[in-house]
């Protein structure tokens, strides 16, 4: 009977999702005015040099053990903070990308599609980040490396120039503080 | 009115059958049943068999009960291969323009896959058995397979949704009517087969019958009316506000 119950409860919460996933892309389907307008750039060489390994090794030589630890989990978590932006903004140029290409016009399908491509894999490894950075969270001691994300998120904001450079010569296309 | 064989009853069981199969002729026309080959056999199978169940079901005098319970176990068994086809094809349709992604997937689903096949094992194994041993064999063949197909479905939203992947909106209803009908059914073989309902059980009946016809006309929808393209304005990326971010970053660290 317990059994019963917890796959009853399974069953709810999966329709649940899939119900709320339904009202949410419908929602988006109809309210796509300007998704560029929720982009947050980021401090690319910021992000670099909280990332840095020699950082951590100087701060791991200068502070006692514990006082290490509680800096280097705040550092995770800016860490944390920045990898979360980037992730959403790789959300908003996937939307972005794809509008282009649904339009179906030839002459930026090939930049969108590249955008799209960029902006997927740096949602990857966004998500790969963060999951070590909650790991490396519970063991402050361990070595943890973010430098794909940041090498994704400048080939991805070249690409997002690139795409808004064609489709608009005058505008200025950045997504990074320094690019 | 929520008895077997009433109105209602006879109604949700043959109305989807009909529907199914006039939803397989208009894909024929529409030349859809070579985008969507798996799900065509799906509503053919489901129109045709269904109906053939139902005239097994409703003429006692000519077919036993023990003829009804094998050609459902049969049908059962014969629907939930065409069942993980349709899912294999919505899931090639879903990631055919991201090839970026299409080997994270794999390797997700894959896992996956093995992890709800040994749940479902292990749900397998602790079911409770039935005088007739044809009904504890549907009714377990019927949730075990449940929980796989749910888990599957709803990975499928759930990866789409953490990517943004854009759903074509046929792809997108067959994985909506799949999704509903996968998590009403892992219901439905929860409750039969831990037996609560006992001698009530047919009530489960009119929710299921319910859902899958409503999930037909999901289907109907999705593929057949022409789907709005969503207004799109020009792409048009901001100036960036450092400051902002800075201060946002400043707020995090303060926690």
């Amino acid at each position: 009977m317990n059994l019963a119950i917890i796959l009853v409860v399974a069953a709810a919460v999966a329709l649940g999702v899939i119900l709320r996933l339904t009202i949410t892309r419908s929602l988006q389907a109809k309210g796509n005015s300007n998704p560029a307008a929720t982009i947050r750039p980021i401090d690319v060489e910021a992000f670099r040099n909280l990332i840095d390994p020699a950082e951590d090794q100087y701060l791991r030589g200068l502070l006692p053990p514990a006082q290490f630890r509680e800096v280097r989990r705040a550092r995770l978590l800016a860490m944390a903070a920045y990898v979360q932006v980037a992730g959403g903004n790789a959300a908003v140029l996937v939307r972005m990308g794809e509008s282009v290409l649904a339009r179906g016009d030839p002459r930026f399908a090939e930049a969108a599609r590249q955008l799209v491509d960029d902006a997927l894999l740096l949602r990857r490894n966004t998500t790969v980040a963060l999951l070590r950075i909650y790991v490396a969270l519970a063991w402050p001691n361990s070595p943890f490396a973010a430098e794909r994300v940041i090498d994704r998120y400048e080939q991805v904001s070249g690409s997002a120039m690139l795409l808004g450079r064609l489709q608009n010569p005058a505008a200025a296309v950045r997504l990074s503080s320094r690019s | 009115m929520l008895q077997p064989h009433s109105f209602l009853w006879h109604y949700l069981w043959v109305a989807p059958c009909i529907l199914l199969l006039v939803l397989a002729l208009f894909m024929w026309r529409r030349g859809l049943h070579r985008e969507f080959p798996a799900f065509f056999c799906y509503v053919i199978f489901e129109g045709a068999g269904g109906g053939i169940i139902y005239a097994i079901d409703v003429t006692p005098a000519v077919f036993s009960a023990e003829v009804y319970w094998r050609s459902y176990f049969f049908f059962s068994i014969v629907e939930v291969f065409i069942k993980f086809l349709v899912i294999g094809e919505v899931f090639t349709h879903l990631l055919r323009h991201y090839p970026s992604l299409a080997r994270l997937a794999k390797v997700l689903i894959s896992g996956l896959g093995v992890v709800l096949v040994f749940t479902a094992t292990i749900l397998a194994a602790y079911a409770s058995p039935a005088a007739f041993w044809l009904i504890s064999a549907t009714r377990i063949l019927g949730r075990s397979v449940s929980v796989v197909q749910c888990g599957l479905i709803l990975f499928l939203f759930l990866f789409a949704a953490h990517f943004h992947l854009r759903w074509r909106s046929p792809v997108f209803g067959i994985t909506l009517g799949f999704g509903i009908v996968a998590s009403v059914y892992l219901a439905y073989w929860a409750l039969l087969a831990g037996w609560l309902f006992g001698p009530k059980s047919y009530l489960l009946d009119f929710v299921n019958m319910a859902t899958y016809h409503i999930c037909v006309l999901i289907w109907f929808y999705y593929l057949l009316v022409p789907q709005k393209s969503p207004a799109i304005s020009a792409v048009v990326l901001p100036e960036h506000n450092l400051d902002i971010w800075n201060r946002e970053l400043e707020r995090l660290l303060q926690r």
